[in-house]
């Protein structure tokens, strides 16, 4: 039997706070950008960084929402690995990213970050939705 | 009250609720910090800055009460601490969008957090209307005589498939 252990709302809360950090990094992209681009640069070189950087954060947010219906809908609120994978790989993501942050760092490390921290749990997430619905088995 | 063996308990809404209370706890000793961090670095008149510390502490007041009267009424299945805590979800709101656009300073870190804490005042507005909704439906039928729907079996486990098929079912 499942219980609600001290998982849950950690879980919960290191996904917000990835979640909060990527919502801010769509206000405050422009120190990334110029960080990527050479000293002069014309407004498309920007445009087109920005697109990149803009595409990135969009996918990260529908990923994001991938994982909160797996965690809401209950198919993985009580699975103990899966919780502790969350856990461990949004806290890196929410670290790395407050480095990102404040020590602009240029957009293609983001796409390093978007890899290891958002892809992978997303698709773990999708696994245990199919074992859930697709092959009926109890997810803890 | 509504009638013994028949759960009419919102398992959204506790799941909300519970995640709610983590979750201002957290906002709470963020906004702590972000006050110090925003009172050492940014020009304040004093009395503004009291202010938003005191509103602070009333909205951790707040929203202590409204959480607890809505997990009470939601468990025991009584409509009236549900109802005090539907009357205190406006407060907390008016207090969250005070923090998220109308506080002296705002930062971007505090417009999510607070426009985060007005999803869940939203969200749980509408599942406690709708909790209330389903008290009062069994609660007069039960006065009248007719027990509606089948057998009420009480579920001694909490599984992944009740969560799923509640969410799904007609009750929120």
């Amino acid at each position: 039997m499942g219980q609600v252990s001290g998982l849950v709302p950690s879980r919960f809360l290191t996904l917000l706070a990835h979640l909060v950090i990527v919502i801010t990094i769509f206000w405050t992209r422009d120190d990334n950008i110029r960080a990527s681009l050479p000293p002069s640069f014309t407004s498309d070189q920007y445009k087109k960084e920005d697109s990149e950087l803009v595409t990135a954060l969009s996918i990260t947010l529908g990923l994001f929402l991938i994982e909160l219906a797996g965690f809401f809908s209950g198919v993985s609120m009580f699975n103990n690995t899966q919780s502790l994978f969350s856990i461990a790989l949004h806290c890196c993501a929410a670290v790395s990213l407050a480095f990102f942050v404040f020590e602009s760092w240029e957009c293609s490390t983001y796409w390093y970050i978007f890899t290891f921290c958002s892809v992978l749990p997303a698709f773990t997430e999708v696994i245990m939705f199919i074992t859930v619905f697709v092959l009926k088995k109890k997810s803890f | 009250m509504a009638p013994r063996g028949r759960r009419l308990s919102s398992i959204s809404l506790e799941v909300l609720i519970f995640l709610n209370g983590w979750y201002s706890a957290t906002y709470f000793l963020l906004e702590l910090f972000v006050f110090m961090y925003k009172g050492l670095l940014l020009p304040y008149p004093t009395a503004n800055l009291v202010l938003d510390v005191v509103m602070l502490f009333l909205y951790l007041g707040i929203e202590i009460i409204r959480l607890f009267f809505a997990t009470k009424g939601n468990l025991c299945q009584r409509m009236m601490p549900l109802g005090i805590s539907l009357a205190m979800t406006f407060p907390s709101a008016m207090m969250a969008f005070y923090y998220f656009l109308v506080q002296t300073y705002v930062l971007r870190l505090e417009a999510v957090m607070s426009a985060i804490l007005l999803i869940f005042c939203g969200l749980e507005l509408v599942l406690e209307v709708f909790t209330l909704a389903t008290f009062n439906r069994y609660f007069c039928l039960s006065l009248g005589g007719s027990w509606v729907g089948g057998g009420g079996r009480v579920h001694g486990e909490a599984s992944c498939y009740l969560l799923v098929s509640n969410l799904l079912s007609s009750c929120p």
